[in-house]
């Protein structure tokens, strides 16, 4: 894939973006158009092999034709993010690849149906795309999201949630992945029972949601690797016990120093918590 | 460079103004193989600038033709326009023997033409002028909205792929119906 063809920040139809209005279709010389799908295959292939990461992106949301012309290509794996909170964000970098990271962010809070791509070098941007959109930003998004999945054939790596809104979408979308964070703005006991019940962190596990364990009847432990709860007052001990997970931060836990005594027993006899390595408790009650 | 003229393919070819050979030109005298397109102007080229297409290349290698031979059967090309397969030649000669530079500024420019020129160089089988037709075809949408590429590519809806694709079934529905409609009229 090539980046070549450095550009300013920002359309290269300025004017276009200002008045939030697509070209007419007359603006288009005829001359200056191709009719691409009518390529022979592997001519089709190599010119989307060109592509930088929003254009492939783009492409593939034109039609399913174009979606399915960009899947062929074996692109090499990325590492992607995605960020559900007051901005939606989906990141792309290129494991041990150039210092690069594509994103594609809408402002969910604002009034805006804009969706702004954006490629940086190191920190500084190195140009930017406005794509207004006819319809729902967010579902728009979304659809992004999933063409990106499903085109770089590469899983999201790294899931934020912030919003209660997206939790049931991203069940249904990709329920497992190597990080998932869920942030203190999820604060329905409902939803956590659904994050904990049917999306899985493999390698690593993050809550911050404010919780209690009056709100939440989570009887299954955790599975992944590494678990850090900011506020665990739920998290009981059964749940410890007979997790299998090999680091474990509890913060604000309601554990009673008898817990912590079963818990150490239990870890140094090995008949539990056989793959823990490192646990750290932080609670109220004294030891 | 390559010289043309107007004729038959059949007709003998006026003697054209060849590449410029390099200082350092091989003693043992350069073969010269002749094509036409659709428009049966014959192009005199090199053995050495063709070896750019894979295709011809391969067409002449066992031939062992003699220049008079050459001359007598140029390579047929109906399917490639006249125009196009001169900024094909005009490129092979202009790169004969040379890797071509990562950014080839003797590739014809114009977009009209850009289609026709892929089709041609896929089918001669010219890799390294096809590669830079690929970055030609994707360079024109660089910094384009959406919109902009569907126009630029011609790419259909979902809902006009999925038209097109009920009138071809339909039309191959009806001469399907046409042909055995035929074939009951010649057996009475």
């Amino acid at each position: 894939m090539s980046a070549a063809g450095k550009r300013k920040a920002g359309m290269s139809s300025s004017s276009q973006r200002k008045n939030n209005k697509l070209p007419k279709k007359s603006e288009s010389k005829p001359q200056n158009r191709i009719s691409l799908l009518k390529l022979p295959r592997v001519v089709l292939l190599e010119v989307v092999e060109n592509l930088d990461f929003f254009e492939i992106v783009i492409f593939s949301l034109l039609s399913k034709r174009a979606k399915n012309i960009a899947k062929l290509i074996p692109w090499r794996p990325l590492t992607i993010r995605l960020k559900l909170e007051c901005s939606l964000n989906v990141t792309l970098n290129i494991p041990n690849g150039p210092d690069e990271t594509w994103s594609i962010l809408y402002n969910n809070r604002g009034t805006s149906e804009v969706l702004h791509f954006t490629k940086l070098i190191d920190t500084s941007v190195d140009h930017s795309l406005s794509v207004k959109n006819n319809g729902n930003a967010i579902e728009d998004f979304k659809r992004i999201v999933e063409n990106i999945y499903e085109v770089f054939q590469s899983p999201i790596c790294r899931i934020d949630i912030c919003d209660e809104q997206f939790v049931e979408w991203i069940i249904k979308f990709q329920p497992a992945a190597r990080y998932f964070w869920i942030h203190n703005d999820v604060t329905s006991g409902e939803t956590l029972d659904r994050v904990f019940k049917s999306l899985k962190g493999t390698n690593y596990f993050f809550s911050k949601s404010t919780i209690t364990g009056e709100e939440t009847t989570v009887t299954e432990p955790i599975p992944s690797r590494v678990i850090r709860l900011t506020y665990s007052s739920w998290f009981t001990l059964p749940l410890i016990l007979n997790g299998s997970n090999s680091v474990m931060e509890l913060y604000r836990s309601n554990l009673t120093p008898k817990d912590i005594n079963t818990i150490l027993k239990e870890w140094q006899m090995g008949t539990k918590l056989q793959n823990l390595e490192y646990l750290s408790i932080e609670t109220s009650s004294e030891v | 460079m390559s010289s043309t003229e107007q004729g038959t393919s059949s007709a003998a070819p006026a003697e054209p103004t060849t590449a410029p050979e390099s200082a350092a030109a091989p003693e043992v005298p350069e073969s010269f193989y002749y094509v036409h397109g659709k428009d049966k102007v014959v192009h005199k080229v090199s053995a050495g600038a063709l070896q750019h297409s894979a295709l011809i290349h391969g067409m002449i290698s066992n031939l062992g033709y003699t220049e008079e031979q050459a001359k007598a059967n140029p390579f047929p090309f109906e399917n490639i326009d006249g125009d196009i397969l001169q900024m094909v030649v005009d490129w092979c000669n202009q790169h004969k023997g040379k890797p071509t530079p990562p950014e080839d500024t003797n590739l014809p420019k114009q977009k009209e033409k850009l289609f026709d020129l892929v089709l041609a160089v896929n089918y001669l089988e010219i890799k390294e002028l096809l590669t830079y037709c690929c970055k030609q075809v994707a360079m024109m949408v660089k910094g384009k909205s959406p919109e902009e590429i569907r126009e630029i590519w011609m790419i259909p809806t979902d809902a006009e792929d999925e038209a097109a694709e009920k009138e071809a079934k339909k039309r191959a529905g009806k001469e399907a119906a046409g042909e055995t409609a035929a074939a009951a009229g010649d057996a009475k």
